[in-house]
């Protein structure tokens, strides 16, 4: 399975009454990085839990519209599971399970079905080294995730979502909780990764989709304001509410 | 307007304050928390001057008198003046006044006489240099006036307001505050504090004195029986010696049964509940079930007992009966326990799990569980106390008053039958203090009975004593799990 794209068609989504996106279409074509940026609120998240369909686990949500991956509606997926496997999430707040820090990485293969300790290992090391916390843990791979520093917790869960080879890599905020240094040596590392997948990187940091996305969406208030090559985005949007966002005048 | 003739005013008591009134419970410097603890260092100044207003002709010229108790001011007026004189300005030789210095104009009956005045002043004025008013102080503890001469001409304005009337006996405080002075805010929070903190306190103690009382009572009424052989011989001779070893063991069945019954099916539907079901109306009703199943008394558990287990499903009175009523007594806590104990697993660590592909029964089993499992084991634990102590739902399904039991071999351990009812401790306790005649005055000579005072409360003390080992039982797998918590 190599990178796939992802074309989402008039999505909508409704919480309860709020609704957190309003007919959004976008297609994110493979092996690019493509940023999406926008303030608070602005349903970005949401489009990702489409996207994986752990919208799914949100009782009050109401989805409408389409999402396909790789050319399959999400929706009429039967496993599901297997979708899940195949897009990597990391979310702004690190999780660092329970485990010791071998079976956080170990996890995902585990759960698919990966019993071989020799692959696991070379798996371990190499999402860890991917997600550039090998040095920092290779001693103490059976200390407890959930000890690790928050910035160390986040590379985890970055090199966690790199265990199943995915297709597909999100980013939420991955760099909320990391220092510059590490977010500068993860953001190479994305950008040797885009070779093999496709990567959905959201982000608050403007530059930081500004440095590493080919194509760029704006989301703002539940809309899709603009998505373009991310250098016209930065430089002539043709939106005038881009142009503020993105030199900062407003947000 | 002042002079070098200017009399340096009326009763010069720069003294110590012995323990200083104006700040009751704040000074002690160990106290105030890093801020700066000036009263320790410097001795307050306290002023007084009086006030006497039928002592015209004490005050001759009409402007000059100082207001001291010999010769009092007649009007408030005259003693704002004195004071001015006195402290006032920009003088170099004035008394200046500093943090916690402070005055009081006392109003007295006849001069020379100084009036035994309370502690409480009529009027409390507040000059705080540091005060945030800009010069709209009214003298307030929340407005206080920023210097001395503001204060003055203050008080010289409401007095001529008439404002200020000070009886003979009363006085009129003006107090300087310091930097990080306890402002009476501060000191009625203070004061709150301790009376929340004792009261709290006072119900602890109170919470545990019952506890205490009953429990040496029981002991020092049961002492003579406890020794081992109490606990492990069969009752014998009509109940009048022997010990409590036959009702603890049905006891134990009880619990145990019950328990394999009630905990598999409560931590099961716990988990349902609280992993896979959605909020409808389904949940909402069985949600509301186990509330107030919860809540119903055990006597209604034992007529519930008597009807489903004894008669309908044939059971008769029996361990097997008694158990299943215990059971359903004790699942509803079960599964509230449960709930509560997986509630408590972070979201996050589920929808991780979600996000990597994991299906709802691999969280759960990997991530869930394990992390939930000392709550979920303390709730049972304290359901095994309830349950080896109620006597209600027994009575009528399977508790004998007495069963002729082996005295050893297999049958010393495992006396009953399930399908005959058993002795059980609580219900044992009852029957020897209820029905019992007890040993003879000649048995209890003879060293062949127990006197049935000593084995009323030597059976209690093996109850609580049972329960109280099944609680610590809990709260140190609470505490040791609690220490290995892994996040």
């Amino acid at each position: 399975m190599g990178a796939v794209g992802i074309d989402i068609e008039r999505l909508t989504v409704h919480y309860d009454g709020k609704t957190a996106l309003r007919d959004v279409s976008l297609t994110i074509p493979p092996n690019q990085i493509f940023g999406i940026i926008g303030p608070a609120n602005s349903g970005k998240t949401t489009l990702l839990k489409c996207i994986n369909r752990t919208v799914d686990f949100v009782p009050s949500a109401r989805v409408e519209g389409l999402v396909r991956v790789g050319g399959q509606d999400v929706r009429q997926m039967s496993n599901v599971f297997e979708l899940r496997r195949r897009i990597g999430m990391v979310f702004p707040l690190p999780v660092g399970l329970p485990l010791t820090v071998y079976d956080n990485v170990a996890y995902g293969p585990r759960m698919a079905g990966v019993r071989n300790r020799g692959e696991l290992d070379g798996l371990v090391e190499k999402c860890l080294r991917q997600a550039a916390l090998w040095d920092e843990v290779k001693d103490r791979l059976n200390l407890l995730g959930t000890k690790l520093s928050g910035g160390q917790q986040q590379r985890l869960t970055l090199a966690r979502a790199l265990s199943l080879r995915p297709d597909i890599l999100c980013l939420d905020e991955f760099s909320i909780a990391v220092d510059p240094v590490t977010t500068m040596k993860i953001e190479e590392v994305l950008l040797e990764l885009r070779e093999h997948m496709t990567i959905v990187l959201v982000t608050n940091l403007v530059q930081q989709a500004r440095r590493l996305a080919q194509s760029t969406a704006f989301l703002n208030d539940s809309r899709l304001v603009e998505v373009g090559e991310t250098k016209q985005m930065f430089t002539k949007p043709a939106q005038q509410m881009t142009y503020d966002y993105v030199t900062g005048n407003i947000g | 307007m002042s002079s070098g003739k200017m009399s340096n005013g009326g009763l010069k008591t720069p003294k110590a304050d012995p323990a200083p009134r104006r700040m009751p419970s704040a000074t002690p410097p160990a106290k105030t928390n890093g801020a700066p603890a000036p009263s320790a260092e410097r001795a307050h100044a306290s002023y007084r001057y009086f006030l006497c207003p039928a002592s015209k002709s004490s005050a001759p010229n009409g402007a000059g008198g100082d207001a001291s108790l010999e010769r009092p001011a007649s009007s408030l007026t005259e003693v704002v003046a004195a004071i001015g004189r006195c402290h006032g300005g920009a003088e170099p030789s004035v008394k200046r006044l500093a943090g916690y210095d402070r005055i009081e104009i006392c109003a007295t009956s006849l001069p020379g006489v100084a009036p035994t005045a309370g502690r409480k002043p009529r009027y409390a004025f507040v000059v705080d240099p540091l005060g945030t008013s800009d010069g709209r102080g009214v003298g307030s503890d929340h407005a206080p006036w920023p210097d001395v001469d503001t204060a003055l001409a203050g008080i010289r304005k409401l007095s001529e307001q008439g404002a200020l009337t000070l009886a003979p006996g009363e006085h009129l405080r003006l107090s300087v505050r310091e930097v990080f002075s306890a402002t009476p805010v501060d000191r009625r929070k203070r004061l709150k504090e301790r009376v929340a903190q004792t009261i709290f306190l006072a119900m602890t103690v109170a919470l545990v004195v019952p506890l205490v009382v009953i429990l040496t009572h029981l002991v020092a009424k049961a002492w003579p029986v406890l020794t081992p052989s109490f606990v492990f011989e069969n009752p014998k001779n009509n109940m009048t010696a022997g010990g409590v070893w036959a009702p603890l063991i049905g006891t134990f069945y009880l619990v145990f049964i019950s328990l394999a019954v009630a905990a598999p099916i409560g931590i099961l539907a716990g988990v349902y509940l609280n992993e896979y079901a959605r909020d409808n109306w389904f949940t909402r009703i069985v949600n509301l079930a186990v509330v107030n199943l919860a809540g119903v008394p055990s006597i209604v558990h034992a007529l519930f007992g008597v009807g489903a287990f004894v008669m309908f499903a044939g059971m008769g009175e029996s361990v097997l009966a008694a158990s299943c009523t215990l059971a359903v007594m004790t699942l509803p806590v079960i599964i509230s326990s449960t709930k509560e104990a997986l509630a408590s697993v972070p979201m996050s660590f589920r929808e991780a799990c979600w996000n990597m592909g994991a299906s709802r029964w691999q969280t759960i089993r990997t991530i869930v569980l394990p992390n939930s499992i000392s709550g979920i084991l303390t709730g049972v634990i304290l359901q095994v106390s309830r349950a080896a102590g109620e006597t209600a739902p027994i009575l009528f399904t399977g508790a004998a008053y007495f069963v002729n039991v082996p005295n050893k071999g297999l049958g010393y351990f495992f006396p009953y039958a399930l399908d005959k009812s058993c002795m059980a401790l609580s219900y044992h306790l009852h029957v020897v203090l209820t029905q019992v005649k007890g040993a003879s005055p000649a048995q209890i000579a003879a060293g062949t009975g127990i006197p049935l005072e000593q084995l009323q409360y030597g059976t209690a003390v093996v109850l609580i004593g049972l329960v109280l080992a099944v609680n610590s039982v809990s709260i140190g797998l609470r505490m040791y799990l609690r220490s290995h918590k892994k996040w």
